[in-house]
């Protein structure tokens, strides 16, 4: 190192050079390192800056979905309490059917008659299908204890909500661009088996028809709708968040105080603890690039 | 202590009858510090059948240690699996200092290991580039880390990838040489009469695979026959992007100007460079790229993408770099095309023989052999705490492991004495088969 440096600095007739061609170069060891070394590195130069309350405001989907789960829980355990009956199930059933098809029509950019017909075509073989296979559902795990069940059902909500897909929606509005990811998939069915164990539970042939006609309502249309008035706008899907953030907080706080805490808690860690740790960690970002990295095709592969 | 002779153990999971830029590398490195009078044996794992010891040309002893490869040639990493054959290699041989090779390598990774436990010397060359991005490279650049913290000298086959290793493994940048691969002029000659312009062929020699750029080729083949009616392309290598190479020649009806040879052997390759006038490389990335110096060395003007090691492998005038993009490669071969009246293959020969030698990166080597050897030997409380320095959590895990293998080699001098191991006499080859050995090669292949 010490023979480099007095190379460096006294005027030598050829300069060093970046090249490795030639054999040694004159006056300079092989390990030598000029000024020029690591000149084409870049630091960080695709580094998104963030702001805390945008970051905030995006983390408030992830809190909504959080609510309508919740939501869809307490539904569950007051059916299995029998606290509802068949008939406001069905009735809670219908309502969603409608003000879900209300939202999709109003937030929807062009209204035609042939997609609404599609989708209601499609909805009438979904429940005929469901009431023909509620007897099915029914006794399916007759077998099996209501402890087990209960275990495999949170732990499928659990998988549910890790892979649940927060930025779209995995049941697409016809004609959409891109297909759904695989995690996204593996969620929706976790969602759909839970659902079946839960119904299963059930008394009647009717309460597992409402029940599942429920459950399979929200988790495949909720994300479908709440994603569409995200896109209609901004501050109705803020409004509507809040809303459904307060009632779930309130249904919940009825039921049992530990769990309200416990909600409660994870909104606030979802909304403002995670955002604000996000930022924090973001000074500790470190991208290195330079002309060692893969060169990127500036074309799409056509296969 | 400058004449000094080294007795030098070369280990890599890549060696002959594998081939590619690394086998090749170590092959023809060992032939030429054999010829400078040290002692080379090359370590690596089994190949299919080929296990044991092998004399190679020139009495370069190959050891292929019974070890089963299991993904892309690379033996299980065990940790310790090694240490007892490592060391029997070792102390049987009489070996001063240990020479790594390839990143990837799993068994070079604990030959070093073992190799500085016992207290040897140990050398390491990089041969190509990593990023920073993703996790793959994230682990590597670990085990990299790992290795590097106490290897004695490392070696980069170019200046770029000099850079990445310091970057990469955070060694101080003047433990760190650059000595390039050289090509082996004698092998590759120009074709004995001039070709024919009237018709200028491209060849291209390289796998099949996207890190090669094979998406580039298929932009810019249809582009280049439809500018130059009188070009012709010939393509040799094989791998998953041929059928797209396939369906591009179809669907712009090339059949008859675009010629598929695929896979070419090593020992081929010469014969179809020296059909063609052009030599294109469209890599995406590359530490340093031999076979720009192969089509160099037979006479052909190079074009070749401006990525990683590569514009530092020739002069400017024997070569046209153009950005990783269809629109800037077509006009470099359009460049290319109009000096290509000005090479003469001959004259382009002659300079590669100048440019680069395989003597010369052996008496390289040799210089970082010595220093390596200068380097104080320190005890395992000196060198934990530079494992320890290598982070939080995988500096005590680095330490862990060194302690556990240190252990495990003083548990095998108890039940092994070094005594009990015999060691090889050495044999010594007659001198008049010394001047041929490359060219016997070349026989063999």
């Amino acid at each position: 190192m010490d023979a480099c440096t007095s190379n460096c600095s006294s005027p030598t007739p050829r300069r060093w050079r970046k090249v490795a061609y030639g054999g040694m170069q004159p006056g300079y060891d092989d390990n030598h390192t000029d000024e020029t070394f690591l000149a084409d590195m870049v630091m960080n130069a695709s580094v998104v800056k963030r702001d805390i309350l945008k970051v905030m405001k995006d983390s408030v989907a992830i809190s909504q979905y959080l609510c309508i789960v919740s939501l869809v829980v307490l539904v569950w355990s007051y059916t299995l309490r029998s606290t509802l009956d068949e008939n406001s199930l069905l009735l809670l059933d219908t309502s969603l059917l409608g003000s879900g098809f209300l939202i999709l029509v109003l937030t929807e950019e062009m209204l035609s008659l042939n997609l609404l017909f599609h989708y209601i075509l499609n909805i009438s073989f979904f429940i005929t299908g469901l009431s023909v296979l509620a007897p099915i559902y029914q006794t399916l795990t007759r077998s099996i204890s209501s402890d087990s069940i209960w275990a495999v059902t949170i732990s499928l909500l659990m998988l549910h909500l890790f892979l649940h897909d927060y930025s779209g929606s995995t049941i697409k509005s016809p004609g959409a661009l891109q297909n759904p990811t695989l995690t996204s998939c593996i969620s929706l069915n976790a969602s759909v088996v839970a659902s079946v164990f839960v119904a299963s539970r059930l008394p009647s042939r009717i309460h597992v028809f409402a029940i599942m006609l429920f459950s399979l309502l929200v988790f495949l249309f909720a994300p479908l709708v709440t994603y569409c008035i995200k896109k209609y706008s901004f501050r109705l899907h803020l409004l509507f968040s809040l809303a459904l953030m307060v009632v779930t907080l309130s249904f919940v706080y009825v039921l049992h105080k530990l769990l309200f805490v416990l909600l409660l808690g994870l909104l606030v860690f979802v909304n403002v603890v995670c955002p604000y740790f996000l930022i924090r960690i973001q000074e500790y970002k470190f991208e290195i690039n330079g002309p060692w990295d893969e060169a990127k095709l500036c074309f799409d592969i056509k296969d | 202590m400058e004449d000094q002779k080294h007795r030098i153990l070369m280990v890599s999971d890549f060696f002959y009858p594998n081939f590619g830029g690394v086998e090749n590398h170590i092959y023809l490195l060992s032939q030429c510090l054999l010829k400078l009078g040290h002692k080379v044996v090359v370590a690596t794992h089994a190949y299919g059948n080929r296990s044991g010891v092998r004399y190679m040309t020139g009495g370069l002893k190959v050891y292929y240690i019974p070890w089963r490869p299991f993904l892309m040639q690379n033996t299980l990493p065990t940790f310790y699996g090694t240490l007892s054959i490592i060391r029997t290699i070792l102390v049987r041989e009489k070996i001063s200092l240990v020479h790594g090779h390839q990143a990837f390598s799993t068994l070079c990774h604990e030959a070093l290991m073992h190799a500085r436990t016992m207290g040897y010397r140990a050398v390491f060359t990089d041969h190509s580039l990593y990023g920073f991005a993703d996790v793959g490279s994230i682990h590597m650049n670990k085990v990299l880390q790992f290795t590097l913290a106490d290897v004695s000298q490392a070696i980069c086959v170019s200046h770029t990838s000099k850079e990445n290793t310091v970057l990469r493994s955070g060694l101080p940048p003047e433990r760190v040489f650059v000595i390039p691969n050289a090509v082996d002029t004698a092998m590759f000659k120009p074709a004995p009469k001039p070709l024919d312009r009237n018709e200028i062929i491209i060849v291209v020699i390289s796998r099949l695979v996207y890190r090669k750029g094979a998406d580039l080729l298929v932009e810019v083949i249809p582009e280049v026959c439809r500018i130059y009616p009188n070009v012709r392309f010939i393509i040799g290598g094989d791998g998953p992007k041929r059928v797209r190479l396939e369906e591009m020649r179809e669907k712009h009806s090339l059949q008859d100007r675009v010629e598929m040879l695929g896979a070419v052997p090593h020992a081929q390759v010469q014969s179809v460079l020296i059909s063609g006038h052009i030599f294109l490389n469209s890599s995406l990335t590359e530490a340093f790229c031999i076979a720009i110096l192969e089509a160099a060395s037979c006479g052909l003007l190079t074009v070749s993408t401006r990525v990683g090691g590569v514009p530092e492998v020739l002069p400017d005038d024997m070569i046209v770099l153009a950005e990783p993009d269809p629109v800037d490669m077509v006009l470099a071969i359009r460049k290319a095309i109009s000096i290509l009246p000005k090479i003469d293959p001959q004259v382009m020969h002659e300079r590669m023989k100048k440019l680069y030698n395989w003597h010369d990166v052996a008496k390289r080597t040799e210089i970082v052999y010595d220093r390596a050897l200068k380097c104080s030997n320190q005890n395992l409380i000196e060198r934990l705490s530079r494992y320890l320095s290598c982070g939080a959590w995988a500096g005590k895990l680095f330490a862990l492991v060194m302690i556990i293998d240190y252990l495990l080699w003083h548990l095998l001098r108890l039940w092994k004495p070094t005594e009990d191991i015999d060691e090889v006499p050495d044999f010594i080859l007659p001198k008049n088969h010394d001047g041929k050995v490359l060219q016997d090669f070349n026989a063999e292949q």
